[in-house]
């Protein structure tokens, strides 16, 4: 009964929309639309696109089954602002003699003039080809006869002989959607897995239909000087097509906002994957099904699994290298940093070498493959427990389903026998052991081994990173404050410091300071640490600020954090559609002494105070104290969480703008 | 200690023997560099040699040998080497090997191994311009490259300058540049800022040379020169030349415009009857000129929009007008021409106007040739020029902006080339002013309506805004505002008068914290909304002179309700700065027991002083920034 009721109402579902369901057919573009002059449910919206079709669908040609993926846009110009989204760039990839082609490219701008609907068609001369590199052909069009309100319609087909890649398929744009309908129909021998991305819900559903290739195949007979004679005869091939569909309607358009982290997570999207192949009266071959298969598949691949196991190219050098050592800590040291000196990352990412781990080995460069899986094979070769960790950096969308192309990078992880794990990356020259990049840290690993298991890691450390501020200073009665800094950076931050200014002279590192503070006069600058990876890095100056303190009549005033107080919220919007990701937890602490002036006395100074984030997430403490004629200040702030979701938005932008507020309050003295 | 003496022993003998086994390349070593030329350096240009041939009016070669030491990280770039081609440019040789400090070869690329795509310039939807360059991953700092190339054009309308330092922190060993003419067509050239180098100089009828050397790096410093006016630079030209296919000569920019005008320029504004037409009705309620050039300027906005492509002799000359009135886009070439064409359609001249944007940077008066990466429009009226930005459709008739502003440029008339100055925006014409009115609230917060009036340049630095979504539009402020802890802003109109060109904010803003306790007192900034947020850097020993480029004045006149039950007791009294750069003052007001006016003043004046002056200038800024954000305390009545 319930069920019935739920086909009833979603019959009638259909019904009414299908009633009120505008149609959307190529140059047949209403009035009334051109007239539009913003979009119903975002009126900011310089551009909307009011109908996008996309099908994607295999088509059996000569040479086997080729992708196809037709196209079909209508996108509303409300203003001049908007006017970008009348040109189009596709990139199509080729390889060889494969290569993918645009086909059937229509466009028209339809424009209100004079009362009257013009349609100026899209021409050659609006269409441009080039080659962009070696992999890439580009096809690029801009639209003719712009007006503020017109309206532009284009269509093309991509044919691709790369049936394993789909391309993702957005389903969000920077800018709203009105209507987008996306079909997907796969034949049943291409096995693919799905996976979404984004916030919002996605409505995709599946159904098949069956359909058939005729192949038609010529014989000739007949031999000598008889009259030859051709037999043509067909064969009908039945097969079952999957088909998928998503339909949506009013999609949001996407904004970035601060501290996104990796923003293609939160827009919407999904992804074909080929899993397996599957002919009839043929083996099944498998890409991707389960993680197993992702794992063995990845073993498989001779610029993977192989490499792993080649060693010839190195044995000599780690046989002296680890000579008389026995202890596994040590070993991973020195294999590590071995590694880490003699190879210099050439940028490229990838989950398989390019040119082999021995090449690479020789001319002391390669990809993040060829460089990693030569450390695993080094540390496996000494003996030690060590598997590759396949990853997604910090800037792709995270894949939870098994899926081979989601990954593109590869680190390494050591299982030591007191237990203890360590994830290492040696492109990166300032790494440590569980101190990895940033082009990492927000991203997604799997360790896998030989034998198919696997497991899901997360990079992020659980433990805040520290910086400590030392100050002591003394103010005087003009308000000037003289004194001295001392400034530790710890693991994540040290890193940081480490990527950013480590190969910098000491001037450059000293005026940042100075620019960062607002710091009058800097002087006596040193930094210690910088090259002794995996510990501390302290940095010391003296300073004067002039600017702090405020004499007014016989008070001077000034908050005692002085130019390391927070002064601005970076969190300003008011609402806020995804997570805040700060890669990793911090805390910054500060310990201040200031001496104050003879002749003045403290009237007034801050109260201590303490507040926290729900769930242990964060947390703010201020203590004050006066003793001897020095006030003396300490301040913890503390965010554990990397990634706080947007729920806690509005708490979050409230515990900065506390705590801005506290940092701000100030210290009174007075002339006796 | 004896460990570190063995280990020094050790690398003098793997020394000795490098340099004798590496006897051809001692000069690649990177270990013997001058201290003077590493210093402030990220990498040395050991040698650079530029040999330009030319042959023909439409053959000329370029060969460059370069030998670059790169220190570190940073110094990559400068080895990044790559050479551009296009359809008149072809890469007869490209070769670049790699040394490492000691001098021994450790990679080769020869011109297969480089990697090959097309120019992305970030503007352009259409270049055929391509691009030729190499990926090299360092193994070790410092390392050398030996870059050579050879590159056959028969465009010689261009010839590369010489221009020794490319770049800050680059010291040059030495460079050499030279031209061989053996094409019987006479050379004309320019030295610039010679005066504080040593250069050695070859000058005849068939060759020119100079040389230099040893000139360690310099660092960049704020408020400076434009690079390109302080290096020393030869600039060249030949008298007949060609440009993609189409030959010239000139000597002068009076012949130089004339050959624009009619390899270029001229036959290309043809317009169908019908255009005409419409736009002969367009004009047909104005009187003047003026006002006719504003009806079509504003018509060609509306109809228009910027799209770059940039294609063989496309490059310089404009699409039709036929073309852009047809597409309605175009770049800068095509839109100014399409505009020229619809003003020459009512008889009303104007002239197409080559330009350097951006960054301000003259069009050289005393010497013609290819120059300039904008195209703008001038219109003779009566006694004053307009100048026309085709490009933008939100830009005022009449109004250029700082983006062409009080600079030369090169005027294209039929008779010929002219090079006038374009219109300057003098300190009194660019004025900001803002006003207030501000309650504050004994439970600390403050509410204000504000309005800020631009004119002049500080309409062009204000405008923008109002194109934003308004989620950016609110974030606008509270990031120029960011001074004030959770700011909200509760409303925003704008006010974008084109006529009169002046842009008007009017907006409404609160916090709930804006006053600072300090036990019974109640401490208040004045200055909400014109606090100075400047930080100059302060300079050991500066190098450069300072300039500032525009100047402009910033008024503020606030009236401040104090908070019920609180009063003010003696004010602060006024304060004035005076200098050369400007002047400036700040004054608190007493209207009443419960009420305050502040008003700030502002000039600052365009201009360049001696290097000297700097550290006078960057004091009086910190001096408005520390007034601008003092404080006042309110007390309990």
């Amino acid at each position: 009964m319930k069920n019935i009721v739920k086909i009833l109402i979603s019959v009638l579902l259909t019904i009414t929309t299908s009633g009120i369901a505008q149609e959307y057919k190529f140059g047949k573009v209403s009035k009334e639309e051109l007239l539009e002059t913003s979009f119903q449910s975002d009126s900011s919206a310089n551009a909307a696109i009011l109908y996008e079709s996309k099908n994607i669908y295999m088509e059996y040609t000569s040479r086997g089954f080729e992708l196809v993926t037709e196209v079909y846009r209508r996108i509303k110009l409300y203003n001049k602002e908007g006017f970008d989204q009348a040109s189009e760039e596709i990139f199509l990839y080729k390889n060889n003699s494969y290569k993918e082609e645009v086909m059937g490219l229509k466009g028209i701008t339809f424009s209100i003039v004079n009362d009257k609907v013009v349609e100026t068609k899209l021409k050659k001369d609006g269409i441009f080809k080039s080659e962009f590199s070696d992999k890439y052909d580009q096809k690029k069009f801009t639209m003719p006869s712009l007006t503020e309100g017109s309206i532009i319609e284009y269509k093309y087909k991509i044919t691709s002989p790369f049936i394993s890649n789909i391309d993702r398929i957005y389903l969000q744009y920077e800018i709203p959607i009105k209507k987008l309908e996306v079909k997907v129909n796969l034949p049943e021998y291409y096995n693919y897995k799905k996976f979404v991305t984004g916030y919002l819900p996605i409505d995709l559903k599946e159904s098949s239909y069956n359909d058939k290739i005729t192949l038609t195949s010529k014989t000739r007979t007949g031999s000598g000087f008889n009259t030859t004679r051709t037999h043509f005869s067909s064969n009908d091939i039945d097969y079952k097509v999957n088909k998928y569909t998503i339909n949506a309607n009013d999609v949001v358009a996407f904004i970035e906002e601060p501290y996104s982290g990796n923003t293609q997570n939160y827009i919407s999207s999904i992804f074909f994957e080929l899993s397996f192949i599957n002919f009839p009266n043929k083996p099944i071959d498998y890409r991707s099904r389960t993680w197993e298969d992702v794992a063995k598949t990845i073993y498989a691949n001779t610029k993977f699994g192989e490499e792993l196991k080649k060693n010839s190219y190195y044995k000599e050098d780690i046989d002296q290298l680890i000579n008389g050592v026995n202890d596994p800590t040590k070993r991973v040291a020195l294999i590590y940093d071995f590694v880490k000196k003699k190879m210099n990352w050439n940028k490229k990412r990838s989950v398989i070498t390019n040119k082999g781990v021995k090449k690479a080995y020789k001319e002391g460069t390669g990809n993040v493959a060829e460089i990693n899986l030569m450390l695993t094979s080094m540390l496996d070769y000494a003996k030690i427990d060590a598997h590759p960790v396949i990853a997604s950096t910090s800037d792709r969308a995270i894949s939870l389903f098994p899926t081979l192309d989601g990954f593109n990078y590869v680190i390494s992880r050591v299982k030591l026998p007191n237990g203890n794990i360590y994830y290492m990356d040696a492109t990166d020259k300032y790494g440590v052991p569980n101190i990895l990049s940033n082009r990492i840290i927000r991203g997604l690993g799997r360790v896998i081994s030989k034998n198919g298991t696997s497991q899901m890691v997360d990079f992020r450390p659980t433990k805040p990173s520290l910086n400590r501020f030392g100050v002591q200073c003394e103010i005087n009665d003009q308000g000037i404050v003289k004194g001295m800094v001392n400034l530790h950076h710890m693991d994540y931050l040290a890193h940081s410091f480490r990527v950013s200014h480590g190969a910098k002279d000491s001037e450059s590192k000293a005026k940042r300071l100075e620019k960062r503070y607002g710091i009058n006069e800097l002087s006596d600058y040193t930094v210690k640490g910088v090259n002794e990876y995996g510990k501390g890095i302290v940095e010391r100056f003296n300073f004067v600020v002039e600017d702090q303190a405020e004499v007014i009549d016989n008070e001077i005033f000034f908050s005692p954090l002085l130019f390391l107080r927070d002064k601005e919220n970076v969190f300003k919007t008011d609402d806020r559609k995804y997570p805040v990701d700060f890669g990793y937890g911090f805390s910054n602490t500060y310990m201040i002494n200031i001496k104050i002036p003879q002749g003045y006395e403290v009237a007034e100074f801050p109260k201590p105070q303490a507040f926290k984030l729900p769930e242990n997430m964060g947390k703010f403490s201020f203590r004050s104290n006066i003793a001897n004629g020095t006030i003396q200040i300490v301040v913890d702030e503390t965010i554990n969480a990397p990634v706080i979701t947007a729920d806690y938005y509005p708490v979050l932008k409230q515990f900065y703008n506390q705590l801005i507020e506290k940092e701000n309050e100030q210290v009174v003295l007075k002339k006796i | 200690m004896q460990k570190r003496s063995l280990c020094a022993l050790v690398i003098t003998v793997v020394l000795t023997f490098v340099k004798v086994s590496a006897q051809d390349h001692t000069n690649l070593q990177s270990i013997f560099i001058d201290s003077t030329l590493t210093k402030d350096a990220n990498a040395v240009v050991r040698s650079e040699e530029i040999v330009i041939e030319i042959n023909s009016i439409n053959s000329m070669t370029i060969k460059t040998k370069r030998i670059v030491t790169v220190l570190n990280k940073y110094g990559r770039g400068h080895a990044d080497s790559y050479e551009r081609y296009s359809p008149s440019t072809k890469i007869k040789k490209l070769e670049a090997i790699i040394y490492n400090a000691s001098g021994k070869e450790i990679k080769k690329y020869k011109k297969k191994d480089f990697s090959d795509r097309s120019v992305y310039d970030g503007i352009s939807l259409m270049t055929d311009d391509r691009i030729k360059y190499f990926e090299y991953t360092p193994v070790n700092y410092p390392y050398t490259l030996v870059f050579e190339s050879e590159v056959e054009s028969s465009t010689t309308a261009f010839i590369q300058s010489w221009l020794p330092f490319h770049s800050y922190r680059l010291s040059v060993k030495k460079s050499s540049y030279k031209i061989l003419n053996t094409s019987g067509i006479s050379l004309r050239f320019k030295e610039v800022n010679f005066d504080d180098y040593q250069i050695e100089t070859t000058n005849n009828d068939q060759e020119i040379s100079y040389s230099i050397s040893n000139i360690p790096g310099k660092l960049p410093e704020v408020l400076s020169p434009q690079y390109i006016e302080m290096t020393p630079q030869v600039k060249v030209a030949l008298t007949d030349f060609s440009l993609e296919d189409v030959e010239g000569s000139a000597t002068d920019w009076k012949t130089f415009g004339k050959w624009q005008y009619d390899k270029l320029l001229s036959g290309r504004n043809q317009l169908s009857q019908d255009t005409k037409d419409r736009i002969k009705e367009l004009v047909s309620g104005a009187i003047t000129h003026r006002e006719k050039t504003k009806l079509i300027y504003e018509y060609v906005q509306n109809k228009t929009r910027y799209i770059s492509i940039q294609l063989g002799v496309g490059g310089w000359m404009p699409f039709l007008a036929s073309d852009v009135d047809r597409l309605g886009y175009g770049d800068c070439k095509a839109l100014t021409n399409y505009t020229k064409a619809l003003l020459d359609s009512q008889n009303i001249p104007s002239y197409y106007t080559v330009v350097y944007a951006k960054e301000k940077r003259d069009i050289d008066p005393e010497f013609a040739s290819m120059q300039g990466n904008h195209v703008i429009l001038n219109v003779p009226n009566e006694d004053e020029d307009i100048w026309l930005e085709c490009t933008s459709q939100t830009m005022p008739f009449d109004f250029i902006g700082d983006f062409t502003d009080d600079r030369n440029v090169l005027v294209i008339k039929p008779e010929g080339g002219e090079i006038k100055k374009t219109k300057k925006y003098e300190p009194e014409e660019n004025v900001l002013h803002t006003s207030a009115t501000i309650y504050l609230r004994d439970d600390t917060s403050m509410i204000s309506t504000i309005k800020r009036e631009s004119k002049g340049l500080e309409y062009d630095w204000n405008y923008g805004v109002q194109f934003k979504t308004q989620k950016k539009q609110k974030l606008h402020y509270k990031e120029k505002w960011d001074y004030i802890n959770g700011l909200e802003v509760n409303s925003i109109k704008h006010t974008d008068d084109k006529d009169s060109i002046t842009f008007t904010e009017d907006i409404e803003a609160s916090c709930r914290t804006y006053i600072k306790k300090a036990g019974s007192r109640l401490l208040v900034t004045p200055n909400l909304f014109s606090c100075d947020q400047s930080n100059l850097p302060k300079y050991d020993d500066r190098q450069t002179s300072l300039v500032l480029s525009r100047g402009y004045v910033n008024t503020d006149e606030y009236i401040i309700n104090l908070p019920k039950g609180f009063t003010i007791g003696n004010l602060p009294e006024k304060k004035s700065i005076e200098t050369i750069f400007g002047n400036y003052s700040y004054e608190l007001e007493k209207l009443s027991d419960s009420q305050i006016k502040f008003r700030r003043f502002l000039k600052v004046l365009d201009g360049t002083f001696p290097k000297e002056k700097y550290e006078e200038y960057r004091k009086f800024r910190a001096q408005i920034k520390k007034i601008d954000k003092s404080r006042i305390v309110l007390q309990q009545q």
